[in-house]
């Protein structure tokens, strides 16, 4: 295969086209300048965290013009002033509502980007099983986390941002073999004690040997309204024959803003089924990056998104089958309303090798205002000739003929929408793996409904 | 209870009932059978007030008031049920849930107290009984994956808990083995009574063997052509609708 189709090598900065990149605000090396210094393997990993600072000055933040962004102008949510967030502490109650995996799961739990250890329960794991944070992966080995973040992309801006400041966020290995019974989860949380503007840039990093199984949940919450930009950097290996299951529920505020990247790489015969839910947030954009490696691989893409008032949200997915075999899903909801903007780009990369692919993308939308506005891209590029792959998309209203149905059973028109809006986007809550998690999007969906309260029953 | 006179009635500008005139009183089961394009189903639809079904002329009253002006939801609380030919699947909403709302919305725009959930339940689990519903479709979504039995039965089953004065059903025997239509005329037979009148539109004299009614219409372009007892459905059934509507069309 030619390096031309993979979008991931790495393009050294002088080929972009500068007009697609913003120049960062100067609070970004105001903020490095002071902070460089505290960071959880200051000594160790100073230099490297400079030169990614560089890079990220000369990469800058992307706007429309960049190839992968298109819709979303990301400097305009992103080139601001935002600071290192604050610590603090955080009572069990707060917390309470957000967990999920049920009172076995095993978690690790950030408050403003920094693990809660009193919150946190991380013991009695099966021999083997690593599940730490990376600030005690820096005490402990901080080779290891550079020798990761040496595995960056390097023709991105945010991932080298990332890189700067990132000193937290969750390690995970699965050893071949185990199947971990209880799930992981990571919860994030940010408090109005964070700052007025605050940033965290976690990193996430999960391995699963061969055979291995893995239930993680991944839950991001802005508390009492706080704000903040949370750059997430993730990477993924599942090994042989290993299984992962990854829920992620976003539940943030208005003032929020969100870029998450994961980069996951499927060995042979390896599965992974993926559920998003974003509920909320000023900006969010979901990236993820999957790379197909041997045959009989099964990767499930699910998500939804439900944006209202003014927010923004980006799904950006790029699944690549590299070997013959395989089998892909994109499974993508949103509900958009009021003067939301969501846009969904999905691509297939199907490469020579890769004979006897099955992928599929659909993307299905309900516009319910006409000020809301959805962006739906869905694309394939394939160089095999024995292959099935399909995409589509759709944006519309509600069916005429359900409405009608519910209505003529007594339902006012107004709970009959919101029944079918709330039903339209449950197909998608119902992939999620985790019971209370699944229990706890529905909740929260229904107030990103006109008349959902009076939909509680439909818990 | 509902009287219909000279209604004139389309989809997108093209009349198909054409001056209709039909009177049911309480406690009557009237059969309205026709070949397809008769407007049957129209005259159904025009009935429970779905979107883009016009009334263009005459009128309609059930209980004094005139309904033509009502929404779909304004005419189920007064009364009106109507059981359809292809029952809509509603994945994601589940079908107790859905009709406990249905219920209470009904209910609470009567000015009746609510039901709840678990006295729900109960009645929910009897009526299912009754027309042969098994418990779990009940928990299963709305039609979503159901056979075209179990839907036709699902139809019933909502106008059992529901209790309207007026059911209207829409060739509720297509698609229905002999078995399933037996347990769907059962259905309907329990609720009968000298308050609650039924419209059934059929094709075929089939199901009203076993639901027996009290007045048969013959309906064709429109309009209903003939009327009798309920030996005028043998009588189509012997003759054909050519032989018996072939006069008036011509």
């Amino acid at each position: 295969m030619s390096a031309a189709t993979l979008p991931v090598s790495p393009r050294p900065p002088a080929a972009r086209r500068p007009q697609a990149f913003v120049e960062p605000i100067s609070s970004f090396a105001e903020a490095f300048l002071a902070q460089a210094g505290r960071l959880n393997g200051a000594t160790e990993l100073g230099d490297l965290r400079r030169r990614r600072f560089e890079r990220f000055k000369a990469l800058g933040f992307p706007n429309q013009r960049a190839e992968r962004w298109h819709y979303t102008n990301a400097a305009r949510f992103l080139n601001r002033p935002w600071h290192p967030a604050a610590a603090a502490e955080l009572g069990s109650a707060m917390v309470t509502p957000y967990l999920a995996g049920g009172s076995r799961a095993r978690r690790l739990i950030f408050v403003n980007g920094r693990p809660a250890a009193s919150l946190s329960h991380v013991q009695g794991l099966p021999p083997g099983v690593i599940f730490k944070s990376i600030g005690r992966v820096l005490a402990e080995e901080p080779a290891a986390f550079k020798a990761l973040l040496d595995q960056d992309r390097e023709d991105d801006g945010l991932t080298a941002l990332n890189a700067a400041f990132a000193d937290n966020g969750a390690w995970i290995d699965i050893p071949a073999g185990v199947k971990l019974e209880v799930p992981l989860q990571l919860l994030f949380l940010t408090t109005v004690e964070a700052g007025p503007t605050p940033m965290t840039h976690p990193r996430v990093r999960i391995k699963l040997g061969a055979g291995a199984e893995l239930r993680l949940i991944e839950t991001h919450v802005t508390l009492g309204q706080s704000k903040g930009l949370t750059n997430l950097v993730g990477t993924v290996e599942i090994g042989k024959g290993a299984s992962l299951t990854h829920d992620r529920l976003q539940l943030l505020s208005e003032g929020a803003c969100f870029v998450g990247q994961l980069a996951i790489d499927l060995e042979a015969e390896a599965k992974l089924k993926q559920t998003i839910a974003t509920l909320g947030g000023e900006f969010v954009r979901n990236e993820m990056d999957a790379r197909l490696k041997g045959n009989a691989i099964d990767c499930l893409l699910n998500g939804v998104y439900m944006p209202v008032g003014t927010e923004h949200v980006d799904t950006a997915i790029r699944v690549h089958h590299l070997a013959p075999g395989s089998h892909s899903n994109q499974f993508y909801k949103g509900v958009i309303n009021d003067r939301s903007h969501a846009v969904f780009q999905g691509k297939i990369f199907v490469e020579k090798p890769a004979q006897q692919t099955n992928a599929f993308q659909q993307n299905n939308n309900l516009l319910l205002s006409d000020d809301a506005e959805i962006d739906t891209k869905p694309e394939l590029e394939i160089y095999a000739d024995d292959v099935k792959c399909s995409h589509g998309a759709t944006v519309g209203d509600h069916d005429p003929m359900e409405l009608f149905y519910l209505r003529s059973r007594g339902l006012d028109r107004a709970t009959a929408e919101s029944m079918l809006t709330y039903a339209f986007a449950a197909e998608v809550f119902e992939r999620f793996s985790d019971v209370p998690l699944k229990l706890l999007a529905r909740r929260m969906a229904f107030e990103r409904l006109p008349g959902g309260s009076a939909l509680q029953g439909m818990l | 209870m509902l009287k219909i006179e000279n209604l004139k009635a389309g989809v997108e500008g093209k009349e198909i009932l054409k001056g209709l005139n039909l009177q049911v009183k309480p406690g009557q089961v009237h059969a309205i059978m026709g070949p397809n394009g008769s407007g049957k189903s129209t005259l159904a639809y025009v009935l429970a007030g779905r979107d883009g079904y016009e009334v263009s002329g005459g009128s309609v009253t059930f209980d004094g008031h005139d309904v033509t002006e009502m929404s779909p939801e304004e005419r189920a609380a007064a009364g009106i049920f109507l059981a359809m030919q292809y029952p809509v699947e509603i994945p994601g909403v589940a079908n107790s849930y859905f009709l406990r709302q249905a219920l209470n919305a009904i209910k609470k725009a009567r000015g009746e107290p609510e039901v709840s959930a678990a006295a729900f339940m109960k009645l929910l689990r009897e009526k299912a009984a009754v027309v042969g519903v098994r418990e779990d479709l009940l928990k299963r979504d709305v039609n979503f994956g159901f056979s075209g039995g179990e839907k036709k039965r699902n139809e019933i089953l909502q106008l059992a808990v529901l209790e309207p004065k007026l059911a209207i059903l829409d060739e509720t025997d297509s698609g229905l083995d002999i078995d399933a239509l037996r347990t769907v005329a059962e259905g309907v037979n329990r609720l009968r009574s000298p308050e609650r009148s039924f419209i059934v539109i059929t094709h075929y004299q089939r199901l009203l063997d076993y639901i027996v009614p009290d007045v048969v219409h013959i309906q064709a372009h429109g309009q209903i052509q003939r009327s009798g007892g309920k030996e005028l459905a043998g009588e189509l059934e012997e003759k054909g609708y050519d032989a018996m509507i072939g006069a008036v069309a011509a």
